[in-house]
């Protein structure tokens, strides 16, 4: 129910530009989580602990820091970065960013420009859960699975890598949004991939 | 009514408005053993009468609404044991209402229907429901009192180093992604026949449950665990 689909971590010394910024985005009508903070260790501890899909950060911040953006940006290449452009901003760093606002921009161009890149971001990870069509293979690891194989088993049987079948249990997991062993076995019986009197006798008594 | 608008919690508001805006702040004044009469109190007046810190209870309301918790927010050691207090709070809540209340939906959408899947389904619940037990004896019988006895300790004793508050963020597993399963198998896989009274009660169940739950591990997550850890790191010094 909770979770935020976007989380935004605000690196900038500025108080006044940061909270201004946080309760520009609290108020509209972005769902996002935003941290800030004030050195680029404390950003890099926030990137490796979060799952942090958008850094915005002001032209001041990344003076003379260019290289460590572009490392940033070569871990985490999902992210967008925003640039908050106080006056300074140079031509050769424009091209650092995704995006950028400057400070005397009303809240709702700062909100649409952000967004912009919030949508991308979303439409990026529908097109890849759209899908809950299984495979024949992972059917086949699914009905293996729920007959209580393990995955050794499964790899051996298929005559497959157990690297390749716990891919394949992460797809299935992935595509249905069921976790449990308990809950792919309703999940399987529910799309008639199994029988269910097979596995009833034995374990419903 | 319902989480329409994000509103951020302030000392000077008054409570009932709160509520209004979102009445799941409802079950916060429950663990927080406030009574749901709140008059015409702010914020800091009822904190302030029930002897709760004003940052502490903002805290957890703006966790309520919809907000993260400010990072570099301190709580202290009294603070941390009504945390403690809140949290056991919530176990009963958990433990004799949400549970019991679900249980008896899905028996009784068991017994109105023969689809034999939810014979699977009410096993599922069961299986669920004791991992969830098993979590919340353990909370309360190693973790809490671990805290409490962290938190009551004088400066400069010796700490007994039968327990970390590391461990217990390692040993804190994730119980709501089996709930998860049951909302999507119960959404999309599962095929039933109207009934949908029964249905819709044993959704907003299942939500109220998540919810709070979600809370619950957020208020573990961001405020007791972190605060513990530094309380540790003081004393070993």
């Amino acid at each position: 129910m909770y979770k935020f689909s976007s989380q935004i971590v605000v690196f900038e010394t500025s108080r006044i530009i940061s909270e201004g910024l946080q309760s520009i985005l609290y108020q509209s009508e972005i769902d996002c989580r935003v941290y800030y903070v004030e050195t680029l260790d404390h950003l890099k501890v926030t990137l490796e602990s979060r799952p942090i899909n958008m850094l915005i950060t002001s032209c001041m911040m990344i003076m003379n820091r260019e290289k460590e953006i572009k490392k940033i940006r070569r871990s985490y290449p999902l992210l967008n970065i925003v640039g908050i452009d106080t006056g300074f901003l140079q031509k050769h760093s424009i091209q650092l960013f995704d995006s950028t606002f400057t400070l005397y921009d009303s809240s709702e161009q700062i909100i649409h420009s952000i967004s912009k890149l919030v949508e991308k971001n979303q439409c990026l990870s529908s097109k890849k859960t759209e899908e809950d069509n299984l495979t024949d293979r992972e059917i086949e690891v699914l009905t293996r699975l729920v007959n209580g194989q393990s995955n050794k088993e499964i790899a051996d049987f298929l005559n497959i890598s157990i690297h390749t079948v716990i891919s394949h249990r992460k797809n299935i997991t992935f595509k249905t949004g069921i976790r449990s062993q308990s809950g792919l076995t309703i999940y399987a019986i529910s799309k008639k991939i199994i029988e269910i009197d097979d596995y009833l006798p034995e374990n419903l008594t | 009514m319902f989480l329409t608008a994000k509103t951020t919690v302030k000392p000077f508001m008054k409570l009932s408005d709160l509520i209004d805006n979102n009445p799941l702040l409802l079950l916060m004044l429950q663990h927080f053993n406030i009574d749901f009469s709140v008059l015409d109190l702010s914020v800091s007046q009822l904190s302030a009468e029930y002897k709760i810190s004003e940052n502490l209870f903002i805290s957890i309301a703006n966790l309520y609404n919809g907000f993260g918790t400010n990072e570099n927010e301190t709580y202290s050691k009294t603070d941390l044991l009504q945390v403690i207090d809140f949290l056991e709070n919530t176990h009963v809540y958990y433990r004799s209402d949400k549970y019991q209340q679900i249980r008896t939906y899905i028996t009784q959408l068991q017994q109105n229907h023969p689809a034999k899947e939810l014979k699977l389904l009410e096993k599922f619940f069961d299986e669920y429901f004791n991992e969830v037990i098993e979590h919340l004896d353990y909370e309360d019988s190693v973790a809490f009192p671990y805290f409490i006895t962290l938190l009551k300790k004088e400066k400069g004793k010796s700490v007994q180093e039968l327990y970390s508050s590391n461990e217990y963020n390692d040993h804190h597993t994730d119980i709501e992604l089996k709930l998860q399963d049951l909302k999507n198998l119960l959404l999309k896989y599962v095929k039933i026949n109207g009934d949908l009274d029964l249905r819709r009660r044993l959704f907003f169940a299942l939500y109220e449950l998540e919810f709070d739950l979600y809370i619950h591990s957020q208020i573990e997550e961001t405020i007791l665990i972190p605060s513990c850890i530094s309380i540790e790191n003081e004393q070993n010094v």
